[in-house]
């Protein structure tokens, strides 16, 4: 019998040591191999998905899956091999029970993985573990069609752009198609900037091919011939994933002077972004591979006309091609079965913040915020009442409990002011303050903005005065209306997408958070105990047990007390750090408005 | 093709830019990073105008905007003026010691917006005609600096620019005056730098910066020139005159 080990080498596993691991199972391995009945291999594979829970290590073919694994485990999951697992490295579900396989880990159930079929399944450094996943059989597929019967494929799979604004792929390739222009562009998105998404990267690193074989299908659709991958330059393992992809398809006569021998050529090359959030927007990012200022340009003129060079160029996210050869392989009405009537296939989201269960998800488009927080999520840490999800990043924006049933699509987060986008989602409770989170974002952008439009430069600059005014209790009356004008001119006059959807995160935390604003700039206090200036807190000193971790935990020694008697705070040292309420079991310590205890 | 622009009825080449069409036309539409020699900036956003295709109106920004169907025009929309007014006293704040853009905001009757911060003694709004101006030219001296409220326009590092040839486009270009060019008889200073001008052997007056008469002889293939502009022209007229008999 044949066995893998496949070690989880994402960079969120290789950050929690997973090299290391993957060497101690294979030294453990070798030392039992003598005598073992098991022929075993050790593999190191893409993103599991689950990162908190890294360095995942799964065994096949028995599907067991270990988490948290340290190097020092690897003797026990060596011995495990063909016997009795681990019991200790088991994923627990909600009633303590152990979890063998992730087919039965609530976590992993109910995802469908189309863009992440392969990832955490093969290596990727290995061009033969893509191909026996079936890897560019729809490349295969593709040059025995016309251009026509491609676009037409993807145009019935209904596929729409996963970067974010959601434009339909078919309808992009087919206008790229239909210039006569010489030469033509291909061009993936890598740039992945939202705070909190990794869905780009994951792909990246865990399955490069499928990428790859995306674009050579799309470059035969439309007749392009040359290809660029723009990656950002913090992921250093995906461009050199991607690279050896490059060359190892190459190689083997996949890509480059005739692909698959058929004749045609495309030569890929990676781009290194420069880091710059503002280079994923599609004319800035054209602007940046040609060597100028990553700076958008209006875009009356669409980049699939005039893109690269003034080429036609076809651009589409990592996500976006990681869908393509599934819709040739399997048929575009195969794939449009799954999501909703506008809204087709499955969407990775990137889901972080005060939930449970954090991660990578991939399901089918138009299931609810509630399923993908509670049902996948496992609800909120603590158990701690849920306030509102941030999704689509900084062009995102927050949506309320209240609507925690609405599906998750293209179009109708768009419809209640945030976005679907390139599916960042960072749940927050109700110690998160919205008024705060608005800051962080415009504080962002304000940094990110490219700075060539007016609109979106100083109105930026302007919102972020205003909001940390707020938050530091110098908010003023009408302060909440100039945030709505200030956001209303950026929508219509700024240069790009980016300063659009700037005033996103302002505008839906005024629309379903207003009662907070108007605590801050009203009743000089914020409400869920975060802005330091109007917080303060204090404990009970009824359902103070005198543990003293919060003793333990203040930064500043503010907290006075002896085992097992009430503590207190002393307020003059005090900086409403919040350090005390987090670790406090009793519920003993209270934010409460800091005007109130200073007077 | 035609359009219309304000109700008035204009004729246009398909591809013509949207300010154009109203230029030629006599209707007004405010800008400040629009320069006729260096087009397409379209950063300011103050020419907005609203246009309406089908039924459907959209905010557009005139200056790089093309023409390609049959539309109405707006300049003097409430949506319009709504926005041009906030970008106006964005730029105000930006740029409080700019008369050109004080005027504007009287123009438009902007309102005081007193919780805007605003930046002291600035006049530069970093519509990049200056960067544009210097690099049409071939010396590329200054550039921007940082992105998003960071952006500034400077020389690298702030220190003297050995490509600066101090001819002075930068600050010819400028909307707003923000450029500092200091002059006397025999020197000019800009950019942290200081040329020596050449004096014209005709009429006395500074031809230009040694630096800059030498860029120009060095791209046409001729002698740096001993006159200047006026002078120049009047030489060129004086030997046609003689030339002709005039």
């Amino acid at each position: 019998m044949n066995c893998t080990v496949l070690v989880c080498c994402g960079t969120g596993c290789i950050a929690n040591g997973s090299i290391d691991v993957t060497e101690a199972l294979s030294r453990a391995l070798l030392e039992i191999g003598a005598d073992a009945s098991v022929k075993t291999a050790v593999k190191q594979t893409g993103c599991n998905g689950f990162c908190e829970n890294g360095p995942i290590v799964r065994i096949m073919p028995d599907d067991i899956s270990y988490y948290r694994v340290k190097p020092k485990d690897a003797p026990a999951i060596a011995a495990s091999i063909g016997g009795k697992p681990v019991n200790r490295l088991l994923f627990r579900d909600e009633e303590g029970k152990p979890v063998l396989s992730q087919k039965a880990n609530p976590f992993y159930t109910p995802q469908r993985k189309v863009a992440l079929r392969n990832i955490g399944e093969i290596d990727p450094g290995q061009l033969a573990d893509y191909r026996a996943r079936g890897g560019y059989e729809a490349l295969k597929k593709a040059l025995a069609m016309t251009p026509d019967e491609i676009i037409r494929e993807v145009e019935i799979s209904g596929l729409r752009g996963r970067g974010g604004a959601g434009f339909p792929t078919g309808r992009k390739w087919r206008t790229a198609a239909g210039y006569e222009a010489e030469p033509k562009y291909v061009v993936c998105n890598g740039d992945e900037g939202d705070p909190g998404a990794f869905m780009d990267r994951s792909i990246l690193e865990g399955d490069p091919h499928t990428v790859l074989e995306g674009m050579a299908i799309c470059a035969l659709a439309v007749g392009a011939s040359e290809g660029f991958l723009y990656i950002r330059d913090e992921y250093g393992l995906a461009r050199e994933h991607i690279q050896r992809a490059i060359s190892d398809a190459e190689e083997e006569g996949i890509l480059g002077d005739s692909l698959m021998g058929g004749g045609k050529s495309l030569r890929l090359s990676v781009v290194r972004g420069g880091g710059a959030f503002v280079c994923g927007e599609s004319t800035a990012l054209m602007a940046s591979i040609e060597g100028r200022v990553g700076e958008p340009r209006a875009k009356y003129i669409r980049s699939v006309q005039r893109g690269l060079w003034n080429q036609p160029t076809v651009l589409n996210n990592v996500e976006t091609f990681a869908n393509i050869p599934v819709i040739i392989n399997e048929g575009g009405a195969s794939f449009a079965e799954l999501g909703t009537d506008n809204s087709k296939g499955t969407k990775v989201f990137a889901m972080v913040g005060k939930v449970k269960r954090t991660g990578l998800v991939e399901i089918p488009m138009g299931v609810s915020l509630r399923h993908l927080i509670y049902d996948i999520g496992g609800g909120v840490i603590g158990d701690r009442p849920f306030k509102a999800v941030q999704t689509g990043g900084p062009s995102g924006g927050c949506i309320p409990a209240d609507m925690l049933d609405l599906p998750v699509d293209f179009d109708t987060l768009t419809q209640y002011g945030a976005m679907m986008g390139s599916g960042g989602m960072i749940v927050m409770d109700d110690r998160s303050c919205m008024v705060e989170v608005a800051r962080y974002y415009v504080n962002f952008l304000a940094g990110e903005s490219c700075g060539k439009c007016s609109p979106c430069r100083e109105g930026l600059r302007q919102m972020l005065q205003i909001l940390t005014d707020i938050r530091e209790g110098r908010g003023k009356k009408g302060d909440v209306e100039l945030l709505e004008e200030i956001g209303e001119t950026m929508i219509g006059a700024s240069l790009c997408a980016l300063g659009k959807s700037a005033p996103n995160p302002v505008l839906t935390t005024i629309r379903y958070f207003r009662d907070e604003y108007d605590a801050h700039i009203h009743e000089y206090r914020c409400p869920a105990g975060v802005c330091p200036k109007l917080t303060a807190f204090e404990i009970d000193p009824a359902a103070c047990t005198g543990c003293t971790r919060c003793k333990r935990a203040c930064p500043t020694g503010a907290i006075t007390g002896g085992v097992k008697s009430a503590h207190n705070i002393d307020q003059a040292s005090c900086i409403a750090c919040g350090s005390c309420r987090d670790v406090c079991r009793f519920g003993a310590v209270r934010a409460a408005a800091k005007r109130r205890l200073a007077v | 093709m035609n359009i219309t622009i304000d109700g008035k009825p204009c004729v246009c080449e398909p591809g013509e830019y949207l300010l154009d069409v109203a230029r030629r036309n006599r209707i007004v539409i405010p800008t400040l990073c629009h320069h006729d020699g260096l087009p397409g900036q379209g950063c300011c956003r103050v020419c907005i105008v609203e246009v309406e295709i089908r039924g459907r109106r959209n905010i557009v920004t005139s200056c790089v905007y093309p023409v390609e169907r049959e539309c109405a025009v707006f300049t003097d929309s409430d949506a319009v003026n709504q926005q041009r007014r906030v970008v106006l006293a964005l730029l105000r704040s930006r740029a409080p010691e700019a008369d050109r853009i004080n005027r504007l905001c009287k123009l438009y009757k902007v309102p005081e917006y007193e919780r805007f911060a605003s930046k002291s003694g600035e006049k530069c709004i970093l519509c990049g005609l200056c960067v544009k101006a210097c690099q049409s030219l071939g010396t590329g001296a200054i550039a921007a600096m940082n992105r998003g409220v960071e952006k500034e326009v400077s020389t690298p590092y702030d220190k003297p620019s050995d490509d600066c040839v101090g001819c002075g486009s930068c600050a010819a270009v400028c909307p707003t005056g923000a450029i500092e060019v200091k002059e006397d008889a025999a020197s000019r200073a800009i950019w942290n730098r200081e040329f020596r001008l050449r004096i014209c052997e005709r009429c006395g007056q500074p031809a230009g910066t040694m630096e800059e008469l030498e860029l120009a002889a060095r791209k046409s293939g001729a002698e740096p020139s001993a006159l200047c502009g006026e002078c120049r022209k009047k030489a060129v007229a004086d030997a046609m005159a003689a030339t002709y008999g005039v």
